[in-house]
């Protein structure tokens, strides 16, 4: 298979991660350590996991800026599931994925449907689920999560001890991250639907004359990363041990600076799964430099803000200078 | 030569106010390269339209392939039956490797859940090897040229099982070399035994592999003849015997010179564009479509700068980059769709006549005068004859003669001594055309000069003194339209 040309197209962004890494470490020798590193990827894991939702949607040439307060919702629902109804793991897991998926859908439903277009749609649910959490938990912090729900949070892998004595370790929560990334992976490359979310990507109308159904393709891609919300709320609060309804404000916009800082287009078609991995992983080493660094924290949303602008900006010339090409009488 | 393919039978479309295709009748053979011709607006996208399923065609029509009546078909029916038109776009996926575009149909068809990258794999080799193609396929289509994107597009028909395959101006984009290569190949389809309808303008083009040639004329089957039964001349004359009769207006030979055009050229645009608009005058521009009219005129009003070339007016040098400049040196453009580019439907007659010239009908603290607003809408109006008289009347409940002249009203209120207007009769009904080319001699008869852009030669013949065509983004001839007939200016426009 085509593994030639992957490599090549992921190739500049691995290049830039790397020499960033090294630029951090020299600045801060801190950063390259097996700690910092197994805290950089706990703290990121929820990230990594909605990134690859996004991916299906930016490739769709949409956009959702609804999962940040999905994730909120789900989060909520998800300690209320756990404190009052059980504690068991699977319960939990189906709890939360159900509920992600259902407001996923009807992202799904709005978008293809009723053809509302994404960035309208995605808002307006955006802050409708917000408020009704708002409501609801009176932006109160849910603590009192049962004991062995946390106790399964604090699991570790491949324990080993540092020089100094403690015990460090992969968090169990990699455990949610590895299947995600598999089954993305497998959607988009192996599956028939998987190859129609790139062809509605690159040109819908043709998609839809090849026998495609657009508005199926929209509604699972939507209900897919609303179920990727789920698993990532039940990381989220095993990692955290309670839940703060506040806690996702603006984190759709570090969603989407991830998945483009890995290639993807805005405008739908491109982008990969390894290339999101690597995005997410350069968006992380960005953020975490910046706070070794000690640079104000105010200067992420910044950063996020200009990636995005940056990436758009890439993909926008691009295209202009596709159509130029394209627009052309035959003078002979 | 095969056997019948494909019968097209009484097929008639009726769009609002045009009958797009009456009663068409046609049969393709296996194994043949049918030429479908016909001016602009003839009938043949219709036609494609209805043979690939994206229209219906009217009660009473029918299409058979292989002796099974084709009912209802759907894009998808169409493609199931192997009849696969190449769009001038391709309809391919830029981002897509060349042999997913090739090959990933299949799985859809299918109904495939897993796709198979090794059968599409082989699938698209094997179409590629018919086609006598070398490409490699992992490159995404974006980065192939136009001509590769084509033959993909054409190898991705054969995947298909392509048994009519629709070309619609295939060599519209390619170089001269290209079009040899593409012509081989359609040689070598026609060979497996592949039917093609061939969509051109070009008639070196279809002479050189046609088998067959059904003409087209204003939405009419006029006959189809073979190809040793004909010579270009003959064909032109078929293509062009509209019998659209309009008041012709006399002819005038005007010396003063208003608008010189020297030079005009823009890369991939035109080319060498040369000539003069003198007061009084109305010169027509035509040429098919996509020959740089609309180019042409779109340099003059500063929407489309040019790369060299001078321009004057009045013998005095004029250099213009935006159409505010075009305006104010007074030169007014009439475009080409005039319910999209020139009229705010949801406004009113007033609000649009107006919105050219706000800025003279506002006062000194930037709000707009409405006195003056009204004055000047009633005097338009009341020249232009514009029905029902009342200015607060929504400009989306004219009738198309009427819109037209809101449209052209707003820039004449801008007093301009150039006018510009782009296809003036386009989808109005005939008695409004007749009164838009009444409207046109008086406005030459009060001195303007008019370039009018017509792709319909009885309108240009009807109201112009002048003609130009262009072809392939240069002016052929220009000629004084007095004696002349459509074959005339036809035969140059090819």
């Amino acid at each position: 298979m085509n593994i030639k040309s992957l490599k090549i197209k992921e190739l500049p962004i691995l290049l830039i991660l790397l020499l960033l890494s090294l630029i951090i470490t020299i600045a801060n020798p801190t950063f390259l350590t097996v700690e910092n590193f197994l805290d950089i990827l706990k703290s990121n894991l929820v990230l990594a996991m909605m990134a690859l939702g996004m991916l299906m949607v930016l490739l769709t040439g949409g956009i959702d800026v609804s999962v940040a307060s999905i994730i909120a919702a789900v989060t909520v629902i998800t300690g209320q599931s756990l404190i009052h109804f059980s504690s068991n793991i699977f319960v939990t897991i189906l709890v939360a994925c159900l509920s992600g998926t259902l407001m996923g859908l009807v992202n799904g439903l709005l978008i293809a449907k009723l053809k509302i277009p994404p960035i309208v749609a995605t808002l307006g649910t955006m802050s409708v689920i917000l408020g009704l959490v708002l409501y609801l938990t009176n932006g109160a912090w849910i603590t009192g999560i049962p004991d062995s729900f946390i106790e399964f949070g604090r699991i570790t892998l491949f324990s080993f001890e540092l020089v100094d004595g403690r015990t460090i370790g992969f968090p169990v929560q990699v455990l949610f991250l590895i299947p995600v990334i598999f089954l993305t992976w497998f959607i988009l490359k192996k599956t028939v639907i998987g190859r129609g979310i790139y062809a509605i990507g690159g040109n819908l109308e043709s998609a839809e004359r090849m026998g495609f159904k657009a508005d199926r393709i929209l509604i699972f891609v939507y209900s897919f990363e609303g179920f990727l919300i789920g698993l990532a709320a039940v990381v989220h609060t095993s990692i955290m041990r309670q839940v703060d309804p506040n806690a996702f404000l603006g984190f759709e916009m570090q969603v989407i600076a991830a998945v483009v800082l890995g290639g993807a287009s805005v405008l739908g078609g491109f982008g990969s799964v390894l290339g999101t991995v690597i995005g997410v992983s350069l968006f992380c080493v960005i953020n975490n430099g910046l706070i070794l660094m000690h640079i104000p924290v105010f200067w992420q949303k910044i950063v996020v803000g200009l990636i995005i602008i940056g990436s758009i900006s890439i993909d926008m010339i691009q295209k202009q200078r596709v159509e130029k090409n394209k627009i052309r009488v035959d003078v002979e | 030569m095969g056997r019948t393919l494909v019968e097209i039978e009484k097929i008639s479309k009726i769009f609002p106010g045009v009958k797009a295709l009456q009663n068409v009748g046609f049969n393709i053979n296996t194994g043949e390269i049918h030429a479908l011709i016909g001016e602009n607006g003839a009938g043949k996208s219709t036609l494609i339209k209805i043979l690939s399923g994206v229209y219906q065609p009217e009660a009473g029509g029918k299409i058979t392939m292989n002796g099974k009546v084709l009912e209802e078909l759907t894009p998808l029916e169409s493609l199931r039956n192997g009849i696969v038109v190449i769009y001038q776009d391709f309809s391919l996926f830029p981002n897509l490797s060349v042999m997913e575009n090739i090959a990933l149909g299949h799985s859809v068809e299918k109904n495939d859940t897993l796709v198979s990258w090794k059968a599409m794999e082989a699938i698209a080799a094997d179409a590629l090897d018919q086609l006598g193609l070398i490409l490699d396929f992992h490159v995404p289509l974006g980065e192939l040229s136009v001509a590769k994107q084509q033959l993909v597009a054409i190898a991705r028909a054969l995947a298909n099982n392509a048994k009519l395959l629709i070309l619609d101006e295939p060599t519209s984009s390619l170089s001269k070399g290209e079009v040899k290569k593409l012509f081989e190949i359609m040689l070598s389809l026609k060979k497996r035994g592949i039917a093609l309808l061939f969509i051109s303008h070009k008639l070196d083009e279809l002479f050189a592999v046609s088998d067959r040639f059904t003409v087209l004329r204003d939405g009419q089957y006029i006959g189809t003849y073979s190809e040793d039964e004909l010579d270009d001349d003959q064909l032109i004359s078929l293509m062009v015997g509209r019998k659209i009769e309009y008041t012709i207006y006399p002819k005038n030979k005007k010396e003063e010179p208003l608008l010189e055009i020297q030079n005009f050229s823009k890369k991939g645009n035109f080319q060498d564009i040369n000539f003069t608009l003198h007061k009084g005058e109305i010169l027509g521009l035509t040429g098919l479509v996509g020959a740089g009219r609309t180019e042409v005129a779109q340099a003059i009003f500063g929407l489309n700068p040019v790369d060299e070339g001078t321009m004057l007016l009045d013998g005095a040098p004029l250099v213009i980059n935006t159409p505010d400049e075009a305006v104010k040196a007074g030169i007014a453009y009439v475009p080409e769709n005039r319910l999209q580019e020139g009229l705010v439907l949801r406004k009113s007659i007033e609000d649009n006549i107006s919105l050219s010239v706000l800025d003279s009908i506002s006062a000194n603290n930037g709000l707009v005068d409405l006195t003056l607003k009204r004055s000047l809408t009633e005097k338009w109006m009341d020249q232009l004859g514009i029905r029902p008289n009342n200015p607060q009347m929504l400009a989306s409940k004219l009738s198309g003669g009427n819109q037209q002249r809101v449209v052209i009203s707003k820039w004449l209120a801008t007093e301009p001594r150039v006018l510009i207007v782009d296809e003036p009769t386009n989808g109005i009904d005939i008695g409004a055309k007749s009164e838009i080319h009444q409207l046109l001699r008086e406005l030459a008869a009060s001195g303007l000069g008019i370039l009018v852009i017509s792709s319909e030669l009885p309108e240009i013949l009807a109201i112009a003194d002048r003609v130009a065509v262009m072809r392939h983004g240069r002016i052929i001839t220009q000629m004084f339209c007095e004696g002349l007939n459509q074959e005339d200016i036809m035969s140059k426009a090819l």
